[in-house]
């Protein structure tokens, strides 16, 4: 009797126009959708692609590279691997070369990032101001950013080419003679080159991001200091560089990985020459696997380079949580 | 039987024999047409030829043009040339050979040769090849046997001379004086008398040049044994490379391609060079007025690129591979390749034509040079020769760059060699 009378409450209700389709499938759907998203497996259902790429793409080759690492295996014949335990880590630490290129890697990412972050934050501050064509410099000053790095190293060895670049010619009306061989083939000057060129590409992006951080700072604060009598340089101390603080935090951690990992620059200027000079890890990495064919020995080239990253992620996660708690 | 079915019988008969004539017939016109593959067991295939001349602009063409007849004589190999630049060619293709891919045939220097025959990724070709009854040259052929094995045959061979510009220098100097004096001389404005490479960046092509100093003033890397980079011929050598770099009588800091462009435009006097050099130079500039001569150190010995042709171990048609090696070392396939490769000779003695001669009349020179060539590898090290390479080039430049004396270099040199070969 009441299945009748639940029935025929049914058929009376008014559908909505837009709801056409079979009277059940709606709430049988709805049901489903409920089911689907209230179950205790929602959260992995949606986590799922994200870690299945992380385990593909990342997690299943860092496994590998740590066990290549610990194994003597040549690019020619990489099925035949035979495990040296921790021989390839003595071998590297022991040669005085990969002492050189960890002084050179060290050199290049605390130029880079103290570079780029310094002249970075100086146009920031300029592009901030207001002056006739701001539009204009603040697109003008991606083009850098925006160049590809082939295209940026190719041109730099135009520029510096010790017979007709106008670098070159530059520097000797100045009075800095790079040799006839010219800056790229000097092993006095070529890491300087290349920090330079890295920095100019570089500098772009920390001068945007930057700027988009300046733009947050409360102008009501800027002008309560300025009221108060503080100077220029109390102002950027006390209220400027503070809301930069976490963003310059960010982009130090972001530059350094970068530096650790940048490749084409440094390999398209100087493969790591002049005798050595421009070594990094990720060159000496390059040179291990591709020239000297020693999978096992550039593997754990590239583990003392995961070290080095996540002691920076670590390190810079550190001294963001000490400043926090001290301000 | 009965009178209809004896008549189904003739019937079928004439019409089978009908057939069988259709089918003689058309295969022998097929035949006269395309023949055959000279193997009767290839399978049908198409291959893959990776070769760095195929990019060539001087050879390149020609050798495509070589493919082609090759492909068209025939129904069931088709080669496909794969062109990978100079520079990343032996890279390129040895990690992919190391991943189990890789072309079916490949043209390699023998640096590359040496460190794939090491790890078996080469197809031994001792039933393919018979060096006695092709009668192969044997000075550059004796190199590319391992452990008695063949993996290999000469696709060119490409002996080191020196190359001059006649309108600068009309007498070719005859001893190493003669050559220095001959460079300072020509040395006036922006025209060099010498250029050779001399920067990190051109490793390869570095220890190409400092190999005919070594071996022209005695020495060598080692004497297959044992290593021998510290001794007095070798340290001698290079010395005398050391201070043509000096004598600023090259374009220092210019790379190969900036200076064989000078060399095109009169701009340089002279160059150690092999073969291939002709063609580039002849296509390059047509009306370049440039002769060959014999290096002239004390030592007639030079370096000498030796390139292969192998099969790749990987390959899925070794068959059709082998189809396409022993067509190409025929006669008349040996001549033509030769004067696609310009002033290179190939792996059987040809003859080279009267109009190739009236061009280049120095071919014959150049040839006489077969004997007295020696490979630039470490004789007895040639898998390790790249690391070796990178060891001594590293070292050379250090002591033209002023860090060290060349006797300092050369004892480092050998102390980190013998550090990487376990000696």
């Amino acid at each position: 009797m009441s299945q009748t009378t639940q029935g025929s409450r049914r058929t009376a209700r008014p559908r909505h126009p837009s709801s056409v389709g079979p009277p059940s499938q709606k709430p049988l759907n709805a049901r489903r959708r409920r089911r689907v998203v209230g179950s205790p497996w929602t959260p992995y259902i949606f986590l799922a692609p994200a870690v299945l790429y992380i385990v593909i793409f990342q997690l299943v080759p860092l496994v590998q590279e740590i066990w290549l690492s610990f194994t003597k295996t040549t690019l020619l014949n990489p099925t035949a691997s035979v495990w040296v335990g921790m021989a390839n880590y003595f071998s590297i630490f022991s040669n005085d070369n990969f002492r050189q290129t960890l002084i050179t890697t060290a050199i290049y990412v605390i130029v880079c990032v103290v570079g780029a972050i310094g002249i970075g934050l100086l146009i920031a501050l300029l592009l901030n101001g207001r002056f006739p064509g701001r539009a204009v410099a603040r697109s003008l000053v991606t083009v850098p950013w925006a160049a590809p790095g082939i295209a940026v190293a190719l041109i730099a060895v135009w520029m510096l080419n010790p017979q007709y670049g106008v670098l070159t010619k530059l520097l000797r009306a100045i009075g800095i003679d790079p040799g006839p061989s010219g800056v790229l083939d000097n092993q006095h000057m070529a890491l300087s080159a290349i920090l330079v060129t890295t920095i100019w590409q570089l500098v772009p992006f920390v001068a945007v991001v930057l700027l988009s951080a300046l733009q947050s700072v409360p102008q009501d604060l800027l002008e309560a200091a300025s009221v108060d009598g503080a100077g220029r340089w109390t102002v950027f101390q006390v209220v400027t560089w503070q809301v930069l603080k976490p963003t310059v935090g960010l982009l130090a951690i972001l530059m350094t990985i970068w530096s650790l990992r940048r490749f084409e620059l440094i390999w398209l200027m100087t493969r790591g020459g002049p005798l050595g000079s421009t070594r990094t890890l990720v060159i000496d990495l390059y040179s291990q696997a591709f020239e000297s064919k020693q999978l096992g020995t550039a593997a754990a080239i590239g583990m003392v380079g995961i070290v080095i990253a996540l002691i920076v992620i670590v390190g810079g996660r550190f001294v963001a949580r000490a400043a926090g708690r001290e301000s | 039987m009965n009178a209809p079915s004896r008549r189904r019988a003739r019937v079928i008969t004439v019409l089978a024999g009908i057939a069988a004539g259709a089918l003689v017939l058309s295969g022998c016109s097929s035949a006269a047409e395309k023949p055959e593959s000279s193997s009767a067991k290839v399978s049908p295939a198409t291959i893959t030829f990776a070769a760095s001349t195929l990019g060539d602009p001087g050879r390149g063409p020609g050798l495509q043009k070589l493919i082609d007849e090759y492909n068209d004589s025939q129904d069931v190999v088709t080669v496909k040339p794969a062109s990978v630049p100079y520079p990343t060619f032996g890279q390129t293709i040895l990690t992919q050979m190391g991943g189990g891919e890789g072309p079916d045939l490949i043209r390699f220097d023998m640096p590359e040769f040496e460190a794939a025959a090491g790890s078996q990724l080469l197809e031994p070709l001792d039933d393919t090849i018979d060096a006695k009854k092709l009668n192969l040259i044997p000075g550059p052929d004796k190199y590319l046997k391992k452990d008695g094995t063949r993996y290999g045959v000469v696709f060119e061979n490409s002996n080191y001379g020196m190359f001059y510009n006649a309108d600068l220098i009309p007498e070719p100097p005859k001893t190493f004086d003669e050559f220095e004096q001959t460079a300072k001389k020509v040395r006036s404005g922006d025209v060099y008398g010498l250029a050779f490479r001399q920067t990190q960046a051109e490793e390869a092509g570095v220890w190409q040049d400092i190999f005919n100093y070594v071996l022209g003033f005695g020495g060598n890397w080692s004497d297959g044994k044992k290593l021998t980079i510290d001794s007095p011929e070798v340290i001698k050598g290079l010395e005398q490379y050391q201070k043509l770099y000096n004598d600023d009588v090259i374009p220092k800091g210019a790379d190969a391609a900036t200076f064989r462009k000078m060399f095109v435009d009169g701009k340089v006097g002279m160059e150690l060079n092999n073969g291939g050099y002709v063609s580039h130079l002849s296509s390059s500039n047509p009306d370049l007025n440039f002769s060959v001569a014999r290096i002239p150190f004390p030592v007639k010995k030079q370096g000498s690129l030796i390139a292969p042709i192998v099969i790749n171990a990987n390959s899925k048609h070794k068959d059709a591979a082998a189809d396409f090696i022993t067509w190409l070392l025929k006669p008349a396939q040996q001549v033509k390749l030769q004067e696609v490769l310009g002033a290179s000779s190939v792996a059987t003695p040809t003859k080279r034509s009267a109009a190739s001669l009236e061009k280049y009349p120095f071919l014959p020179e150049l040839d006489k040079l077969t004997d007295s060539g020696v490979p630039q590898i470490v004789l007895g090290y040639g898998e390790q020769t790249p690391d070796l390479r990178h060891i001594i080039v590293t070292e050379v430049l250090s002591s033209i760059k002023g860090e060290k004396t060349m006797k300092a270099a050369m004892q480092d040199a050998q102390k980190q060699a013998e550090e990487l070969v376990g000696k």
